[in-house]
């Protein structure tokens, strides 16, 4: 063995396992974090489930004959359906929306007929495209496994489901929900992590450049110029938002590519225009989203500044700033596969609260035309932000910027004081 | 005429540290002014007040006539502060910090490079200026520093010991620069030193602090001639014996 090696590894592991910086972050938070991503994942599926094995169907009959209500009863079995008798062709999208369900299955007139005789039958099956989430395809597996069981007792794929997804109030044949879902989970999935990316690197950005200042020693000078208090923050604020932009457009257009490479493996006869079903954003929508974004990041940073503040050097402050990274990883991990409105309100609730949330759940619901959403984020964030910038600001105009590390130095003081006398 | 610098039973505390203790003292105009005393008497923390980054806690702080409280911005335009510990921003070339610094004194280009190339003279620091100051020696940075602070021939220079760190030659030369600006363009210097011998030769008056509080002030002379020593240390000695 290497002469010394022991001894100094030995240092080495405890300087570092004794910084609670490096404890926290690197230990702690790690282990936190995971089983609690994992938890909400799980517990969303378990409720996505749930929420559809409760699910209420609407069941259009135009059949009379006893196989139909046979099917009905064993459809019954795993959901609430609401049956309504008719021989007269009926609006689908309004039926459903009168009965307040999002799934919605006709039978058809020769249905029984069919079946008696051995023939292959077609039952039009209808869900409601409500959003972008790993589950909003259950529904359609959950009826695909009733109907191959109800065939079993009968003949292998006697009933056939014909899929139709109802995407704001137009039907669209032959796609279900899973298949757009799956396809926007592509596109939608860039957005939760160059949010990501951006929040985290701009924060730190922020963060170093406070403390640079005071690693530096120029903060002082700095605080004795004839300049405006305010000026400094916002330019420290707007600096950072600067370089994070150019950051992030390069990671955007590197992720781009990625996403490139990766949709040009999902399969070709998926040939769906999620343009022309109406499912990109509007040109309000994009503002919306970029107010959204441009207000969460101005509170991430003047909350990255803050804090900062409190940091005597640089890698204080990247290290303090980083115990914020779990409310922006946490939201962008959940969102990047859920529907909020998929999640358990407890959650729903804590993913709300949570400031960097929003642009990503802006990101969604502009696509589905939800502006009340956008814009009730975008006013939280932002009522957000104004207080964090009051108090960033209060923390400039006084002398507290400075006595953070002040205290520091008055501790060493005594310190010295105390051991020097006799 | 009203004073350069006039405090009035100065306190500041933090946690239980006093770090000020009723500090009162007057400057006159043009004058150079030394606080000294030993490593945790108060200097600092005085020089920070009147250059508003702190608040006392009690008492009252004036430049030429200007509250450090009520009126900080107004005392920021006529005051330059350099802070013991002060570094320049290391991806910066010296020009380009000089430069970033004069901006804040005018608008007008030709202004600034006028100041800038003052501030070069000053510093000695020549091509060197050029060059990113991160890779400047911590002697060279100290002389970068003090041309800022002198460069705009502020009202008032407050320096917290101007010449740490520098070697024998370099504080001669910044002293003899301290004391040029005082006479030829009337900036009235208030300094603060650990090395009495050097405010000796440089100040027109000194204040001794201890603890907080001053315990002697006049001319190097009189106190000299007062305690009966040859030198101001002696004289720190002599008083902080029959404190």
């Amino acid at each position: 063995m290497l002469k010394g090696f022991g001894n100094f590894l030995l240092k080495e592991l405890k300087e570092l396992i004794r910084d609670p910086k490096i404890f926290i972050g690197m230990i702690i938070i790690p282990v936190i974090m995971f089983p609690l991503l994992g938890g909400i994942m799980n517990f969303s599926i378990q409720s996505a489930q749930e929420s559809v094995a409760k699910a209420t169907i609407l069941i259009i009959n135009n059949d009379v004959g006893d196989s139909a209500a046979r099917f009905i009863a064993y459809i019954n079995s795993s959901f609430n359906v609401i049956s309504i008798n008719t021989t007269e062709s009926v609006n689908i999208v309004e039926l459903m929306s009168q009965n307040n369900v999002t799934e919605a299955i006709v039978i058809p007139s020769d249905f029984s007929a069919n079946l008696t005789s051995g023939l292959q039958v077609r039952i039009e099956f209808y869900s409601v495209f409500s959003g972008v989430s790993m589950f909003s395809g259950v529904s359609a597996t959950v009826i695909d496994s009733l109907i191959e069981e109800f065939n079993r007792a009968l003949s292998p794929n006697i009933v056939i489901p014909a899929k139709s997804v109802i995407v704001k109030g137009q039907v669209i044949e032959n796609l279900d929900a899973q298949t757009i879902s799956n396809l926007m989970i592509s596109q939608t999935i860039a957005m939760p992590v160059i949010i990501m990316i951006l929040l985290s690197y701009s924060m730190q950005i922020a963060a170093t450049s406070v403390a640079m200042e005071k690693e530096e020693k120029t903060l002082e000078t700095l605080l004795t110029l004839p300049m405006d208090r305010f000026a400094i923050l916002l330019g420290k604020l707007s600096g950072s938002i600067i370089v994070a932009a150019i950051g992030a457009l390069a990671y955007m257009i590197g992720f781009t590519y990625y996403l490139g490479s990766l949709s040009s493996a999902i399969p070709s006869n998926v040939n769906v225009n999620l343009a022309a079903l109406g499912l990109v954003p509007s040109l309000f929508g994009y503002i919306l989203l970029g107010v959204s974004l441009f207000v969460t990041l101005l509170s991430a940073l003047s909350l990255a500044v803050i804090i900062s503040a409190f940091a005597g050097d640089v890698r204080s402050a990247q290290s303090l700033v980083g115990y914020v990274y779990p409310l922006i990883f946490i939201p962008s991990l959940a969102l990047m596969y859920l529907d909020v409105n998929a999640i358990p309100l407890a959650l729903r609730i804590l993913i709300y609260a949570i400031p960097y949330s929003h642009p990503i759940i802006t990101s969604k619901a502009v696509i589905m035309g939800d502006y009340t959403i956008a814009v009730v984020g975008i006013a939280y964030v932002a009522a957000f932000t104004v207080a964090i910038m009051y108090f960033a600001s209060r923390l400039f105009a006084t002398e507290k910027i400075l006595t953070a590390k002040l205290k520091f130095k008055g501790l060493i003081r005594r310190r010295e004081k105390t051991t020097s006398e006799p | 005429m009203s004073f350069a610098v006039e405090t009035q039973n100065l306190v500041k505390i933090f946690g239980n540290i006093r770090a000020l203790d009723g500090l009162s003292l007057k400057i006159n105009q043009g004058e150079i002014f030394g606080l000294i005393g030993p490593n945790g008497a108060g200097k600092t923390t005085a020089l920070r007040i009147i250059s508003t980054l702190l608040l006392p806690t009690s008492g009252s702080a004036k430049v030429f006539g200007l509250d450090v409280v009520e009126e900080a911005s107004e005392v920021r335009k006529i005051i330059t502060y350099l802070p013991e510990e002060a570094g320049a921003y290391p991806n910066l070339s010296g020009w380009e910090y000089l430069e970033f610094m004069a901006k804040f004194n005018t608008n007008d280009k030709g202004e600034v490079q006028k100041i800038v190339e003052e501030a070069a003279e000053i510093s000695g620091l020549g091509e060197r200026l050029r060059d990113k100051s991160k890779t400047y020696s911590k002697g060279m940075k100290r002389r970068l520093l003090v041309a800022r602070a002198l460069m705009t021939k502020p009202k008032l220079a407050i320096l917290d010991e101007p010449t740490s760190g520098l070697d024998v030659l370099h504080s001669y030369h910044v002293r003899e620069i301290i004391k040029r600006y005082a006479k030829e363009y009337g900036v009235t210097v208030l300094l603060s030193s650990h090395n009495m011998l050097e405010v000796e030769h440089l100040c027109d008056r000194v204040a001794l602090l201890n603890m907080g509080k001053i315990v002697a002030e006049g001319k190097p002379q009189e106190l000299k001639e007062k305690y009966a020593s040859t030198n101001l240390e002696e004289v720190f000695a002599k008083v902080v014996k029959l404190a």
